[in-house]
């Protein structure tokens, strides 16, 4: 819309016949005025098609009885989401999302904290560690589930043998919920910590090198320092990435997929009683196996709203927590 | 959701695009065809001697995993593009693409109801609907039955070890079931078979009815046939004979190589996973003979032509071609895709045929004696919807979650809610 907007007030000064230098002086407000938008313009553009567009479709889309190949078989208001909220499965599914969310996010995050706070203190060899922290991260989802599942393997894996040397009975990771949810949280852990890492890194050598000095004169500890100092400066960064892990988090889909072994080969979908099946594999199964376009299309609105109800909570609670000295 | 969405709107759309340029008449005036297919149909020699033969054809093989050959053909169909011009569909997936008929080429018009007679009669029925009026694909394999072991894990539980003995045990499932037992008692540290999934199907493929009646109606909860074949499964798995195992998966793959379980139902095709999977130590340890119950089909798939493509007419011919009997016979001795024709696995020369990995088993006769006994099974329309729940089920009671009967209960409720 600014696009068109700006094209008519350009049209408009082309025509104005007029002495070149109010001219210029005229232009160069309209510079000022415009150009910042005319620079974000595309974004806006491309959100439109890409993002608002998709997302009203879907909207409309949830209203119908939609199949996936043929169609529109009819407005159904809201029928698709009366049934949803009826649906252990969708139930079951929300669980998961946020048990796995909450398993792999919470622990990420402090051990990312942790992470660049180690990295800050001027290790040898620095980019080495930096740039290997991140690694985890560069390697394909498909290539670290492939191994993790290995790891994970009820008859052969790598943790069940270890797990025997302690006592303990070989566990069926994708049988039980908690081990599968512990399984593929890991797994995200795994991805995701390094980056966090980064991030925070980033954020704590901006912070100014003299207030540790003066707290160190007071005799502050470095425990004490940490948490009065570096969490409160970095606390932009915190938000950040409580925000991005949140709608990370809860739109987890390859992990858990490519841990299930039989996602692929036999249609099942997060284990034989879903117990670790997220959202949008909920959303995967009804859409693209059971060809529900309609129903499918509901559960990808709830999901953004719940996405944004968590968003806001952790903001808010994340704001308050990190702001205290 | 945005986000996610945003990302599979865009790849799809760059995915539309990109196959949009394809398919169409080159730029050297050759018409392209594009074959979609989801493993190894042993189509790669064949194409490149039908190239030859027709100079002004060119074609394109696209090989995914079948889930995703699946899913982007629905996309494909949905979006009104993108689709190969020859898509293979899978037996269990033909009757959910055949009730969106309306988006392939009625292979009739062409002239496919002379090819009718040679096809058994049932796989050219399964490619079919209308009564037969509307001819959805053309068949390529099909999935007879056997049933392969371990002869050195028989030997080791005082089981016979020769083939023609080995399926005397075994006349029927519940006899099936016996050696199973005898197996345990004597080396209870190696399970029988491998997953108590694969039982229940070959179970039920020897039926005529599974999931629902030839008039597509929904009987699993009163057709005693799926109760039986449930039970006989549940009960393996219950006495933990079986390996819970997902089937074909990595885990599976490592458990053959180790040789931790001794059984395994063997459609022909998946004589080369178990190849694969075991490797070459394990060469003239598995041999493979009757499946219990007789003749069973599982898997075979037909080629069929989405209607958006440009050219249906040469796509029908290369389609033909690739179906032809001729080019079956030469499949099978390539890959041991078993032929769907029964003049090709007549054949004096496939007959013949031994395997050499599985002990020089005669496959050719072993498949074609199962081919001969079979009676399909009808597959509704929503039967992939309920496959995975009652798979789901027994899943649940190899891993020790549930009782049997409390599996059964769950898997009747959560079918019923899916054919609703």
């Amino acid at each position: 819309m600014t696009a068109v907007s700006t094209k008519t007030e350009a049209a408009q000064a082309a025509s104005v016949p007029s002495s070149p230098e109010p001219k210029r002086f005229w232009l160069s407000g309209w510079d000022a005025r415009y150009t910042p938008y005319l620079i974000i313009a595309p974004f806006f553009l491309v959100f439109g098609i890409f993002g608002l567009y998709p997302l009203v479709y879907t909207a409309w889309v949830s209203l119908h009885d939609w199949q996936l190949i043929d169609g529109n078989q009819g407005f159904v208001g809201l029928a698709n989401y009366v049934e949803l909220f009826g649906d252990a499965k969708f139930w079951n599914a929300l669980f998961n999302t946020l048990s796995l969310f909450v398993l792999s996010t919470v622990p990420q995050l402090l051990a990312a904290l942790g992470l660049a706070a180690l990295l800050d203190r001027g290790l040898r060899g620095s980019a080495f560690w930096r740039a290997g922290v991140l690694l985890p991260n560069v390697i394909s989802v498909a290539a670290v589930a492939l191994v993790f599942a290995q790891f994970f393997g009820r008859d052969f894996g790598i943790v069940n043998f270890l797990l025997g040397f302690v006592g303990i009975d070989p566990i069926d990771w994708r049988a039980e919920t908690w081990a599968s949810h512990l399984a593929v949280s890991t797994m995200v852990m795994w991805r995701w910590t390094g980056y966090n890492s980064l991030l925070y890194l980033a954020a704590m050598q901006s912070v100014p090198k003299d207030m540790y000095e003066s707290a160190t004169l007071d005799g502050a500890s470095r425990w004490r320092m940490f948490w009065a100092i570096t969490v409160p400066s970095i606390r932009p960064t915190i938000l950040f990435t409580v925000v991005t892990s949140t709608i990370g988090g809860l739109q987890l889909f390859a992990e858990p997929a490519l841990f299930d072994p039989g996602f692929a080969a036999n249609n099942s979908s997060g284990g034989s009683d879903r117990q670790f099946q997220t959202l949008v594999m909920y959303m995967y199964e009804k859409g693209f196996r059971l060809f529900d376009a309609g129903y499918s299309a509901t559960i990808a609105w709830m999901l953004f709203v719940v996405v944004l109800l968590v968003a806001v909570v952790n903001f808010t609670l994340t704001r308050r927590i990190a702001g205290k000295g | 959701m945005s986000r996610r969405l945003v990302g599979s709107v865009a790849a799809t759309l760059v995915m539309v695009l990109a196959a949009g340029c394809g398919g169409s008449s080159g730029a050297d005036g050759k018409v392209e065809l594009s074959l979609g297919l989801f493993s190894d149909f042993g189509y790669d020699k064949l194409i490149e001697e039908y190239q030859a033969s027709h100079p002004n054809i060119k074609i394109e093989q696209r090989k995914v995993k079948m889930e995703q050959h699946n899913t982007q053909l629905a996309t494909q169909l949905a979006g009104g593009r993108g689709a190969a011009d020859i898509v293979a569909l899978e037996e269990g997936v033909v009757s959910q693409f055949r009730a969106s008929k309306d988006k392939f080429v009625n292979l009739a018009d062409y002239g496919a109801k002379d090819l009718k007679d040679q096809w058994a009669g049932w796989k050219w029925n399964q490619g079919t609907a209308d009564n037969g009026e509307f001819v959805l694909g053309l068949g390529t394999d099909m999935g007879s039955l056997g049933l392969c072991y371990r002869r050195d894990l028989f030997e080791a539980a005082g089981l016979p070890t020769d083939r023609d003995a080995v399926a005397k045990l075994w006349p029927t499932w519940a006899d099936y079931a016996k050696v199973a037992d005898q197996f345990t008692a004597k080396t209870p540290n190696v399970k029988f078979v491998d997953t108590g999934r694969n039982v229940y199907k070959a179970i039920l493929d020897q039926t005529e009815e599974g999931y629902f009646a030839k008039d597509d109606s929904y009987i699993a909860d009163k057709n005693a046939a799926v109760k039986t074949a449930f039970d006989t499964a549940a009960a393996l798995g219950t006495k933990q004979q079986t390996g819970a195992l997902e089937p074909f998966s990595q885990d599976w793959n490592v458990a053959l190589k180790q040789g931790s379980f001794a059984t395994t139902t063997c459609p022909a095709w998946a004589m080369a996973l178990i190849k694969a999977g075991a490797g070459d130590g394990a060469a003239g340890k598995w041999d493979v003979t009757t499946a219990p119950g007789g003749g069973g089909n599982w898997g075979g798939s037909f080629l069929a032509i989405p209607k958006q493509g440009k050219h249906p007419k040469e796509a029908y011919e290369l389609a033909k071609w690739l179906t032809s009997p001729e080019q079956q016979k030469r499949i099978f001795k390539e890959t041991g895709n078993l032929p769907s024709q029964p003049k090709v696995y007549q054949d004096a020369e496939v007959q013949a045929t031994v395997n050499e990995y599985f002990n020089k088993a005669p496959v050719g006769k072993v498949f074609a004696t199962s081919a001969e006994s079979l009676k399909p099974t009808y597959r509704g329309t929503k039967d992939s919807k309920v496959t995975p729940i009652f798979n789901s089920a027994l899943q649940r009671v190899e891993q020790g979650k549930q009782p049997a009967a409390d599996a059964w209960t769950q898997a009747l409720k959560e079918a019923q809610d899916a054919v609703k």
